[in-house]
């Protein structure tokens, strides 16, 4: 029945002229309300930042000993975080995309700070690689560049898949971004006020006079470039799975990896989507065009993802006991009763379990219930993420090597400085760029509102 | 626009950057600091410069000198190798000789003449001599030593008393043989020596003897085990009775735990079996089968039948075991005994100290020894040589004694003295030294010497003065040679034949009260005098694991009752001492007996070993004990840490892949591995001229260490120390694993040395993604270091987990204790220390493998088959470690990998190891 | 209002864009041409001596043996430089009181060494030994150049991986028969094809194991 509404409501609510769309995009950056809470939230993500440098200081002048890894263990919290990110980093360019070619209405609202929420999260991601590297100012050997060694990288590598993989994604995803930007841009350097102001945006708007060519030449342009990234989005996380998979370890050589991997990071991608979402309309007024039905639609995705991650669970369970390995089995049993038993119980309980509510529509439509359960969405996936890096490690086919992980400050300090600095370009982005796409609103609410 | 352009290609930026890394790292190449050359003003003889010398010398264990060779390279010496040629090392080391270059380059060790502390003069010391010494002919002196049988020494000692008439010399050995001594003397009247011909017995019973484990015989005894344990040979049949385990228990095809009480009964019972009358014995009837079984077979096997009796034994058990032997024509030979002094030792460490509290001296000399650390505080030794007017203390470091002592006098290490000593059965060797003194030291013999006024005496001349005495012949010629061979010649004493006495009654062991704890040389710093090397502190237990410390090793039914979980803290409580130490349990070990290592605990050892542990010497009234009674054991208020390299012994299920155990039986009907070849997507290796493989045989393997130190010293292994150590990380290239298999109702442990499985289909390679792990044409897995980024991929996917990396710059920087530096010079050349940041791993001594094959090439000849002897292997006491070419199928290796108890580890991942093993094999499935 | 940019603007945009790709590609070629230059290779450097050393002299017009001096050569992974000693069992009778050689005289009477300053450097992890390749017929002259016609040393070669490499592949291209491994003259015969390729055989060298990580590095 909610389907039925659905069809009455509009995706846009309470918008009376284009003219009050532009302005209402624009304010943020031209003529800022309640700037107080912007400046706080700047202050808190600047503080986490400004620790996570002094990490990266730290970690750089002692070496990587000042994490918790050990001669078992020999991989932590940097590939975790990389994974976590790099998954956030997906739902962005995949909404958009996917969205555009499906037709969706309600993507008009999203597109805009999902991407830059991908851009934002894949750069922490790319960081983490190089956190993790006991000699990162070497990293550049992975990459094929003429050298008096007459020496390559190591192609069967996944890493150096991950390489390409990544810097193609992010490349990518950042040319698809301001190709949807232009049109705003040039609006944005009609309205400013500044010289310079509008200089700049005028510089970034490549001439854009939204004469009806450039329009049908940037619609065409946009569309062939979502076909094309929505594999791209796919192949990412899938060649990132295979750091795992391609492997000869317990619990990672499975080939179910790559699409639980995709799924696993549209799941974290959506739910951060939602937390920016939420943010963004209360901090920038956006009510308008961020609607309960947006919740709601992302909530059904979130309940689809959900019960998908709880079959690749369920898969991983029955492979091991199917499969008949001591190994593999005894892994599984480690999960349940080893000492990160309550990391894996969290884990399930929320990434499959607690979503569980989204059944009710009460709760899709009740904002405040939907950002918990996605932050609930996020802290699992990290879990999850960290347990593949910790379970298999500390339990593989040796009892003598047998190890447990214990993570230190420095640890820490870096995933949580990694957030810090996550908001705080997003929190920039919102002061500078128009958080959603003007021209395609105007468009919607042409076709909502008929004139 | 500021903050658009970095997050719309962040990567490309960072990309940027590392190449303006790069940049600015090619323009350093250009100004790099200039490097010298500094050649020899007068290169010495025969030196070619980077290329090994070898010498023969001879190292010390309680006093009994073993003979080994030295490796110099550039007048450093680098690393200690086994003297073939020598009967007490057979070519093999164990973890003290292996370790001695760590010790001389120790860099707390004493380098000045202290007076009360402050550096003081050469003169000073004379001075102050001199004056103690007017007057009293030696009324008043006493001289301390450990255990002697250097003639060098000796001779130093009788020129002393000579000078000093009235002196008097007190020897203690804190690893000593009263027991052993005593029993000797009820048996024969006399001491003797007694060495078993352990070869040549077909069954063998120790109650509580440990011949196999740490001492001045391990070797030798070990060589025997082993050579009745190859394929072919007729196997050995042991039966341990023991408290504690130990690593003869561990070999044991049949053991049982036993209180010591019970072990005397079972001495009983064996010997009414040989037709004594002692008296019907008492046995529990778990121990009765096992009495019953050893019983039989050891008369069965009359004349290649063995009793052995351990130091933890009263002296009567000892008489009843040499009455035994005698009645069962056992292989062992009564050697006179080289100790000079007729006392025992823990008589003369309290001799000492009630002559020191009874003021008999004006002035005392401790030379080598470090007696205030050694005896119980009940002694109150320190008290008793503060007291005296005149005290010097002579050693290698400013240790406990050394404090109580006005004087200390630096010693220099052995490796840079001129001495000699004699082996457990007389055979005498030379101290040769293979560098010259590092700090201004004298030798123990200079030292004596000085002080009976051979003011100018060296070593050398000393030694050699000894020698002309009583070698016949052309004496240039004999000593030429005995440096060249490390022995001299025919200096081995004759077997005695001795008359038996009937044995006394065997009076029956009192019941403990309380727990009682069974005391024994520490496995890693022995008595202690090696607690400041850090190869041997991070060497770790052989079943423990544990490094850095001593454990209170519990059974696993106490555990139960008193509540104490693994690793708790626990208080050892006896007589109002108490020892407090983290708590294991050990299962098959006899319930009430609590187990301790000593030789940890030291006050002032230096950097490395200060405050290492417990000290387990203080406690009790009498010292040097091996078995007290009326301990107290509950759980501690402190709280100390274990630390250990493995955490996990028991098997978990996996033991059919992992420690593979047959017995003869199955060993009829079993074949090589299964032969599976299952195909693999990975491209087939490179194949050459050799293909080197590596054999580990886990029933020679009697877990010893000494492999471990040998790798760490052979390619510069960094310790990593204690706390990283706790964070679990270690760097030991070649780890020796420790398992425990229940079977039926007892424990059986075993040994398996795993390093680098040199996989022809490596996990490891197709992961790496600079190509920093790969194949060469011999089949080696090699990890070049300078290539390495550090991605650890490779140990991540190493179902092994026998890589090591550099979480920290361990042998530079931030090396532990800030030894980096120090130990440089002990660095073997051909082998980079890797930096911070690096994976590292073994790579069969590459080294050692370059070094061979252009030795061979520059002939136009193949390396021969036993050319290429890596570094682990010439360390085996045991020869469990193979080494060759699977190329001839002639080799030592291929032959063995046709054996039938060979097997290949976790041969289901098809990674196809160079590396395989051999089962541990049992005589019978009997239990108990 | 007024025009926010100048016709300029547009070539201004072309430009930076194009830049953006180019950036890049650029400075990797750039570095690489530096990597490879003798200004970072330290080919064809001379550094100051304590003593003047001519090889030119002793080598060319004297026509000494290398291994006069450098005595190592032949046994070990260092040709070692000689020691004050060799130095002097010429010069203690011929040029005795030359001024050039006042250091050497020094040297001799104190027992301090001279401290002579590195000229041919590989990383200390490449561990290259003298011996091996003199055994198996490659030159002196192949590494260190036309010593003979050195004054003062210098570093004939780049000594970069790739350049070793080039030999461990071809071999045959640069050996030469054992008895002239130390002949300064020794010209590329017109038949070294040929002849290469029979002495690899002769000298039992195995190429492919000659480009192994772990023949240089462990």
């Amino acid at each position: 029945m909610t389907a039925a509404e659905g069809t009455k409501e509009r995706w846009i609510q309470g918008i009376q002229s284009l003219e009050e769309i532009n302005a209402r995009i624009s304010a943020p950056i031209l003529d800022p309300a309640h700037t107080w809470r912007w400046w706080a939230a700047l202050a808190i993500s600047g503080s986490l930042t400004l620790l996570m440098i002094v990490a990266v200081t730290w970690l750089f002048a002692h070496g990587i000993g000042v994490f918790g890894n050990n001669t078992t263990i020999v991989w932590g919290f940097p590939i975790a975080n990389y994974v976590w990110w790099l998954g956030i980093g997906h739902a962005g360019t995949l909404i958009s995309a996917l969205l555009l070619l499906t037709r969706q209405k309600w993507r008009g609202s999203l597109n805009r700070f999902a991407e830059a929420m991908t851009l934002f999260a894949a750069s922490m991601a790319g960081l983490f690689p190089i956190f993790h590297l006991g000699r990162p100012y070497y990293l550049y050997w992975i990459t094929p560049y003429p050298n008096v060694q007459g020496l390559w990288p190591q192609w069967r590598s996944a890493l150096v898949w991950d390489l390409w993989a990544v810097g193609t994604y992010i490349t990518f995803s950042a040319l698809f971004w301001y190709v949807g930007l232009v049109p705003d841009l040039a609006m944005l350097r009609e309205r400013a006020r500044s010289l310079w102001a509008r200089r700049l945006y005028g510089a970034f708007a490549l001439g854009w006079r939204g004469s009806a060519r450039h329009w049908e030449i940037h619609e065409r342009f946009y569309r062939y470039m979502a076909a094309l990234a929505v594999p791209l989005v796919v192949s990412v996380h899938s060649i990132v799975s295979l750091d795992f998979a391609a492997s000869l370890e317990p619990g990672w050589a499975d080939t179910i990896y790559p699409p639980y991997f995709v799924i696993g990071a549209l799941y974290s991608g959506f739910a951060m989507v939602v937390v920016l979402a939420a943010a963004l309309r209360w901090g920038c007024s956006f009510e308008p065009f961020i609607t309960h039905r947006h919740f709601d639609a992302i909530a059904r995705v979130l309940l689809t993802a959900s019960i998908v991650m709880g079959i690749s669970y369920a898969t991983e369970w029955l492979w091991a006991w199917y499969g008949g390995e001591r190994p593999e089995r005894h892994l599984v049993a480690f999960l349940f009763t080893g000492p990160y038993a309550p990391l894996y119980y969290g884990q399930l309980l929320f990434n499959v379990v607690v979503p569980q509510a989204f059944w009710s529509p009460r709760v899709r439509t009740n904002i405040a219930a939907v950002v918990v359960i996605s932050i609930l969405i996020n802290v699992g996936m990290w879990l999850e993420r960290i347990l593949i890096v910790w379970s298999t490690l500390s339990r593989d086919y040796l009892p003598s090597a047998w190890r447990i992980f214990l993570p230190t400050f420095w640890d820490w300090a870096l995933l949580f400085g990694s957030l810090g600095a996550f908001m705080f370009l997003f929190l920039l982005f919102v002061r500078i760029l128009p958080a959603m796409p003007a021209h395609e609103l105007r468009k919607l609410w042409i076709e909502e509102n008929g004139s | 626009m500021p903050s658009l352009k970095p997050q719309s290609d962040l990567d490309r930026r960072v990309a940027l950057k590392l190449l303006a890394t790069a940049m600015a790292a090619t323009m350093a190449r250009c100004s790099r600091p200039e490097e010298e050359i500094v050649p020899y003003a007068k290169m010495p003889e025969g030196l070619v410069a980077g290329e090994p010398m070898r010498f023969a010398t001879t190292l010390a264990l309680s006093g009994y000198g073993r003979g080994f060779v030295g490796i110099s390279i550039d007048g450093r010496p680098i690393k200690i190798e086994g003297n073939p040629k020598h009967p007490f090392s057979l070519g093999a080391t164990d973890i003290f000789a292996e370790a001695e270059v760590m010790s001389l380059y120790d860099p707390d060790r004493s380098t000045a003449i202290r007076h009360d502390e402050a550096i003081a003069t050469w003169d000073a010391f004379s001075a102050d001599w001199g004056q103690a010494t007017r007057a009293q002919n030696g009324h008043g002196l006493a001289l301390v030593t450990n255990r002697v049988v250097s003639p060098t020494t000796l001779a130093r000692i009788a020129a002393f008393k000579n000078r000093y008439p009235s002196m008097r010399w007190y020897r203690y050995e804190p690893v000593h043989d009263d027991a052993a001594r005593a029993g000797a003397r009820l048996a024969f009247g006399r001491v003797v020596t007694s060495l078993p011909r352990w070869s040549e017995a077909d069954v063998v019973l120790s109650l509580g003897a440990d011949p196999l484990g740490h001492g001045p015989d391990e070797l030798r005894m070990a060589r025997a085990y082993a050579s009745r344990r190859v394929l072919g040979a007729k196997r050995q049949r042991i039966h341990a009775a023991e408290a504690v385990w130990t690593l003869t228990g561990a070999a044991a095809d049949f053991r049982i735990p036993t209180t010591p009480a019970v072990i005397v009964e079972i001495a009983r019972a064996v010997a009414n079996a040989c037709g004594a009358n002692l008296g019907s014995p008492q046995i529990p009837e778990d121990a009765e089968h096992f009495v019953e079984r050893a019983s039989r077979e050891l008369m069965a096997a009359r004349g290649k039948a063995l009793v052995l009796a351990g130091e933890s034994q009263p002296a009567e058990v000892h008489a009843i075991c040499h009455w035994i032997n005698a009645q069962l024509g056992a292989p062992v030979d009564h050697l006179p005994s080289q100790d000079a002094v007729e006392n025992d030792h823990a008589f003369e460490l309290v001799a000492l100290a009630d002559d020191l509290h009874a003021h008999r001296f004006r002035s005392v000399i401790v030379a080598d020894a470090n007696p205030v650390y050694d005896a119980p505080d009940s002694l109150h030794l320190a008290d008793g040589i503060a007291s005296v007017p005149f005290s010097a203390h002579i050693g290698l470091y400013c240790d406990e004694t050394a404090m109580a002592c006005h004087w200390h006098l630096p010693l220099s290490h052995a490796l840079e003295s001129w001495g000699d000593s004699r082996a457990l059965d007389g055979t005498a060797s030379i101290v040769q030294p293979l560098i010259q003194t590092l700090y201004p030291t004298r030798t123990r013999d200079e030292y004596l010497a000085w002080l009976v006024g051979e003011d100018v005496a060296k070593a050398y001349d000393l030694v050699r003065k000894t020698w002309q005495s009583n070698v016949p012949g052309d004496f240039e010629a004999n000593w030429r040679k005995a440096l060249n061979d490390g022995v001299i010649a025919n200096t081995a004493a004759t077997p005695l034949a001795l008359s038996l006495k009937r044995p006394a009654d065997l009076p029956r062991a009192a019941t403990p009260r309380g727990m009682s704890l069974a005391m024994s040389p520490d496995p890693s710093v022995w008595d202690g005098r090696f607690a400041n090397n850090a190869w041997l502190q991070e060497c770790s237990e052989p079943f423990t694991k544990q490094v850095w410390g001593n454990a209170i090793r519990i059974a696993p039914g106490d555990a139960e009752r008193l509540g104490i979980a693994d690793e708790d803290t626990v208080d050892v409580e006896i007589d109002g001492k108490t020892i407090t130490a983290p708590a294991i349990s050990m299962p098959g070990q006899a319930d009430g007996v609590i187990g301790l290592h000593w030789g940890q605990g030291r006050l002032r050892a230096g950097r490395i070993g200060t405050g290492v542990g417990a000290r387990v010497c203080g406690i009790g009234a009498h010292p040097l004990a091996r078995l007290l009674d009326g301990a107290v054991l509950r759980k501690s208020a402190r709280s100390v840490p274990f630390r250990s390299t493995q955490a996990h012994t028991r098997l978990e299920g996996r033991a059919e892949d992992i420690f593979q155990i047959a017995t003869l039986n199955e060993l009829g009907h079993a074949n090589a591995g299964t032969g599976r070849r299952p195909p693999s997507l990975l491209p087939v290796p490179p194949k050459g001229d050799y293909a080197w493989a590596m054999v580990v045989d886990t029933d020679a393997c009697i877990g010893c260490n000494a492999c471990v130190v040998a790798c760490q010293a052979e390619n510069n292994v960094p310790v990593v120390g204690p706390e990283e150590i706790s964070q679990g990380r270690d760097m030991h290239w070649l780890r020796v694993d420790a398992y425990t298999r229940p079977h039926g109702y007892i424990e059986r442990r075993g040994f398996q040395p795993v390093p680098c499985m040199h996989c022809e289909y490596a996990p490891c390679e197709p992961v790496c993604p600079v190509e920093a792990s790969v194949h060469d044409h011999e089949g080696l897995n090699v990890q070049v270091y300078n290539r390495c980024i550090g991605t650890r991929f490779c140990e991540a996917n190493c179902p092994y987990k026998v890589r090591r990396f550099n979480w920290f710059d361990y042998s530079g920087d931030q090396a532990y204790a800030g030894e980096g530096e120090a130990l440089k010079a002990q660095h073997n050349p051909d082998v980079s220390a890797r930096g911070r940041g690096v994976m590292e791993k073994c790579n069969y001594c590459l080294q050692r493998i370059s070094r061979a094959r252009k030795a061979a090439e520059k002939e136009n000849r193949k390396i021969a088959e036993g050319e290429m002897i890596t570094a682990c292997q010439a360390a085996c006491p045991t020869r469990a470690i193979h080494f060759g070419d699977l190329n001839r199928t002639d080799s030592d290796v291929s032959n063995l990998r046709k054996a039938p108890q060979h097997y290949v580890l976790l041969e289901e991942l098809n990674t196809r190891p160079r590396t395989t093993y051999l089962k541990r094999v049992f005589n019978s499935d009997d239990q108990g | 209002m007024a025009q926010l940019f100048r016709p300029g603007a547009n070539s201004i945009a072309v430009a930076v864009i194009v830049a953006l790709f180019a950036a890049p590609v650029a400075a990797v070629a750039l570095t690489y041409a530096l990597w490879d230059s003798p200004y970072a290779t330290d080919q064809n450097l001379t550094r100051a001596q304590p003593v003047p050393f001519s090889h030119a002299h002793h080598v060319g017009d004297l026509g000494l043996d290398c291994r006069m001096c450098h005595t190592g050569v032949e046994q070990a992974a260092s040709a070692g430089i000689p020691s004050t000693h060799i130095c002097m069992t010429c010069h203690s009778k011929i040029w005795t009181n030359a001024r050039m050689l006042a250091p050497v005289r020094a040297s001799y009477a104190s027992g301090k060494p001279l401290h002579w300053q590195r000229v041919n450097r590989v990383p200390d992890y490449v561990f290259f030994d003298h011996s091996i390749h003199v055994a198996k017929g490659i030159g002196c002259s192949v590494c260190h150049g036309p010593v003979q016609k050195m004054a003062l040393m210098r570093q004939a070669q780049p000594l970069t991986m790739g350049w070793c490499l080039e030999c461990h592949r071809h071999p045959q291209k640069y050996i030469r028969p054992q008895d002239d491994v130390f002949d300064m003259y020794w010209r590329t015969p017109f038949d070294q094809p040929e002849q290469g390729a029979r002495l690899v055989r002769q000298y039992l060298i195995h190429t492919d194991h000659l480009t192994d990580c772990s023949i240089c590095h462990r």
